[in-house]
């Protein structure tokens, strides 16, 4: 993959400069826009010269070179078009934000020395600086080529982003895993997932854009006003980013006054990904290789949470007073967007638009759906038994719909907190996917320490109706052991690739005692015993090397995910097979060049990826990276056939399917 | 054997109607906790109705609701809480959580100047649109930390006493006055609403038959 992005921006990057040949400030490749564009940058160019030479100076040579290759791979965006505008942008932002340049914002000035190049072609500085880049670029090609070690270290010395991805790049195989400080520490000792005992919060609030520290995060994430105030920032503290948040204000409004918005701009190895909604602007940036689609749809779900605590209302402030601050709103809700943004690496519903169920036996998940059946016509409008981000139960007694990301959201807003566990809470909340206009009421409880129960109304004072509706539903839950079987689920785990050796190649149906996963209850005791014969290749995991699956099926809107078996068992490689489904589930969706594909087979250096598309279901499954193809797509069938024998222990069914939004 | 038996029921028996006398003494009244975010508002419900203490309480979201049942002056007395979340986006849901309630406690902390002004405010707002009869304790939270004090305690008192309320510095960390706060509280509120005496129930359950659409507390 690196290797493709890097021949390709190297070509596009000729193509840039053979369009500056031709006389044309090529901003964007879309016509119109580099047209209306011309008048202004003619100005600001020479202002940009005088920086960049100023700041060139300062700089030793490895660091130019750094710079250059940046620029250069700026470029590379080039080929989605929305490269440019950035850099004018920049341009624009570094003028508000003389703080930026001047200690050396490496992202911010590399862009800006890109812009020179693309302006003044003609100039005898930018003629170096061209040459440079190239230069720059077979640096940094050859050695992602050899060794993704090696132009780290050349790397090192830049100072803004890319110092930041250069030193992590150096502990190789962290680098794509991990990105956060906090999991790279917990990463050191663990050799089992520790999610439980990561803790929401807002992290190293002390930092601002000036610090080293706060550069090298892998992946920020920004909301801020069309008028450049910050709103929330991932890391650092908001105030102190109020600069930083100007200048991204400044690039994405200089496009917007040309009447196009700006969607991404590639910077060497980071990506910065612009979304518009309204007043709000939503950037990250990021350096974790993941697709633009896949980091805009985190920053839809970013913005979509922001709605939840407040509702689309908020947008009329920003009529009212174009300079309104937002932050005071969201005091206190740092840990909510910090949960959500950990889960886009660990939330598998976080990018498939689906929801997960512990599995149960059917008997209890509709002993539970019965429970929250049972409410007067008056009563909530949606009831929903959740254990941590997993659906007991759903029920609509008014037959409304509810969107998987809205389950997602709410969960999230709800675990991130501690409160909700000790007390009953009554609380505004704004389902976007329902009504993004209005609030409704949430009543939340949790039954015991993992079961947590929602009702939703649209009555501001139906508390106490909801706060009986819960005793009712505690006692019938009680009574018909759904609690003791919850408890037992979440003891006993989900479903594990290891499950499949039971079946025999012979048997192409399960026989009924391994057909349920609650009749192999010792089973996952089987799992790290590394003896256990099976076809197929070394390894430990399921036959034929499989390691782990994700499994949506396209009329619930609900997806399965197995548990991680032992060769995934650091929360790097985890992470890092989270991000690998990302991309193929981009590419099986995407309308990019590549278009939506049905049957994808990929092998890399880390695993063999096979994904397969219906109009039924989607398979993801991830084996062995010396797996056989053959034996793959065999195993592949298998699951499926044994998914469909679990059907009803691992799906909700019969929770008005066809009714979802989204 | 079968004598002591019955005779053991009788005893038993004996105090039903002091029992029901009991019943009729027995009142509940709702109560709602305002105040800046961070005042400790949360940890004062918790230290009254759990009796813990975490140094690291994490903001409410919306309101939490605690109910915690006493005897006072013999008579039992059923606290029900709103612990508000102080934050500004909540500050426009504040009348659906004191609409309906008997009392207010406005807490602010005193190592706050800001958050002392904000419970002002509070109190401005409930003599405006809060019940008459609302009986209203201002509380100066945090007096363990008295080396890190911005607001004294004859200024809350003064305050308190121009406008009808009775204060006391309380500290959820160390549970000085906190109890006492409540209490004093419950024995307030006959004298302030004379209408309910006691042995009544003191609810809004009776007013919120008359005016249903007003109540939203204690139903």
């Amino acid at each position: 993959m690196d290797n493709t992005t890097v021949h390709e921006s190297h070509s596009d990057i000729e193509d840039l400069f053979d369009e500056e040949e031709g006389e044309r400030p090529c901003y964007l490749s879309d016509e119109e826009h580099a047209e209306s564009v011309t008048g202004a940058p003619a100005v600001s160019s020479s202002e940009m010269e005088a920086d960049n030479v100023a700041k060139l100076s300062n700089l030793d040579i490895s660091d130019n070179t750094q710079e250059e290759s940046q620029v250069h791979e700026g470029g590379s965006s080039h080929e989605i078009s929305e490269t440019t505008p950035g850099h004018q942008g920049e341009e624009g932002g570094r003028s508000n934000d003389p703080k930026g340049l001047e200690l050396g914002d490496g992202d911010g000035s590399a862009i800006a020395t890109s812009s020179t190049t693309d302006v003044g072609p003609e100039s005898t500085d930018s003629g170096v600086l061209v040459t440079d880049v190239v230069d720059g670029d077979t640096l940094s090609e050859d050695g992602i080529q050899e060794s993704p070690g090696s132009p780290s270290s050349s790397r090192e010395g830049t100072s803004g982003y890319l110092a930041g991805s250069g030193s992590s790049a150096a502990s190789v195989c962290s680098a794509s895993g991990v990105d956060e400080s906090a999991d790279r520490i917990l990463n050191q000792e663990s050799t089992r997932p520790t999610r439980r005992s990561w803790v929401p919060g807002k992290r190293h609030p002390d930092e601002d854009d000036t610090s080293l520290a706060w550069r090298k995060h892998k992946k920020h994430f920004f909301i801020l006003s069309n008028a450049g105030k910050p709103i929330y920032s991932r890391y650092g503290d908001e105030h102190k980013l109020a600069g930083f948040s100007a200048t991204l204000q400044a690039i994405m409004s200089f496009v917007e006054n040309s009447g196009d918005t700006i969607r991404f701009v590639k910077a060497g190895d980071h990506q910065i990904v612009f979304l518009v909604k309204g007043p709000l602007y939503l950037v990250a940036i990021s350096a974790t290789e993941e697709p633009d689609e896949v980091i805009r749809c985190q920053l839809e779900l970013l913005h979509a949470q922001l709605i939840l605590i407040l509702t689309k209302g908020v947008e009329k402030c920003f009529v009212k007073n174009s300079k309104f601050d937002m932050r005071p709103l969201l005091g206190g809700t740092d840990m909510v967007f910090s949960h959500l943004i950990h889960g886009f690496s660990w939330n598998p519903a976080t990018f498939l638009r689906a929801y997960t169920c512990l599995p149960l036996p059917y008997a209890i998940r509709q002993a539970a759906g019965a429970a929250l059946q049972d409410m007067p016509n008056t009563g909530p409008l949606f009831s929903l038994l959740m254990c941590g981000s997993k659906v007991i139960s759903l029920m609509s007694p008014r037959k409304s719909s509810i969107s998987p990301n809205d389950i997602l959201l709410l969960s999230n807003y709800v675990a991130s907190s501690d409160s909700f566990r000790t007390t009953e809470s009554f609380f505004p909340v704004c389902l976007p996917g329902y009504n993004p206009t209005a609030f409704l009421y949430a009543y939340v409880q949790y039954l015991d320490s993992d079961t947590c129960l929602f009702l939703l109304t649209a009555d501001p004072d139906g508390f106490f109706q909801l706060k009986e509706c819960r005793g009712r539903i505690g006692t019938i839950l009680r009574q018909t052991n759904v609690l003791a079987e919850v408890a037992n689920a979440v003891r006993r785990g989900g479903l594990r690739v290891e499950h499949l050796l039971e079946t025999k190649a012979s048997h192409p149906v399960l026989d009924p005692k391994t057909s349920s996963i609650f009749g192999s209850d010792g089973d996952h005791e089987l799992h790290g015993s590394a003896g256990v014969p099976r076809e197929g290749t070394i390894g430990i995991g399921g036959p034929a090397g499989l390691w782990h699956f994700i499994y949506r099926s396209s009329f619930l809107d609900q997806y399965v995910a197995s548990e991680f078996s032992s060769p995934l068992h650091t929360t790097s490689a985890q992470k890092r097979l989270y991000r690998a489904y990302q991309k193929l589930y981009t590419s099986m969706h995407g309308a990019g060049a590549a278009g939506p594909h049905k049957m994808q087979y990929r092998r890399d250096e880390r695993h063999v990826l096979l994904s397969w598309r219906t109009s039924d279901f989607e398979l993801y499954a991830a084996f062995d990276p010396l797996a056989d193809k053959s034996s793959a797509v065999a195993v592949c069938n298998r699951v499926c056939q044994w998914l469909r024998d679990l059907e009803s222990e691992i799906f909700l069914l019969g929770a008005t399917p066809f009714s979802w939004c989204n | 054997m079968c004598r002591l038996r019955d005779h053991a029921q009788g005893f038993r028996r004996r105090p039903f109607p002091d029992l029901s006398f009991f019943i009729s003494s027995f009142r509940s009244f709702c109560q709602v906790l305002l105040g800046d975010m961070g005042a400790g508002k949360s940890s004062l419900a918790l230290r009254f109705v759990k009796g813990q203490f975490f140094d690291y309480q994490e903001s409410t979201i919306g309101a939490a609701f605690l109910t915690q049942t006493l005897a006072v002056n013999e008579t039992t007395v059923k606290f029900e809480i709103w612990d508000t979340a102080g934050q500004e986006r909540y500050h426009s849901l504040a009348p659906m959580y004191y609409r309906g309630a008997a009392a207010a406690i406005i807490v602010y902390d005193i190592t706050n100047a800001d958050s002392f002004g904000r419970a002002k405010k509070w109190v401005q707002e409930l003599q405006r649109q809060g019940n008459p009869n609302l009986v209203m304790a201002l509380a100066g939270n945090k007096a363990d930390l008295a080396s890190k004090k911005k607001i004294e305690a004859e200024e809350g008192q003064a305050y308190a006493e121009e406008n009808g309320l009775f204060f006391m510095e309380t500290s959820a960390k160390t549970a000085q006055n906190v109890n006492e706060l409540f209490y004093e509280i419950a024995r307030k509120l006959p004298k302030a609403q004379p209408a309910q005496a006691a042995g009544m129930t003191l609810t809004d359950r009776s007013a919120s038959r008359l005016t249903p659409a007003k109540t939203t507390c204690c139903t």
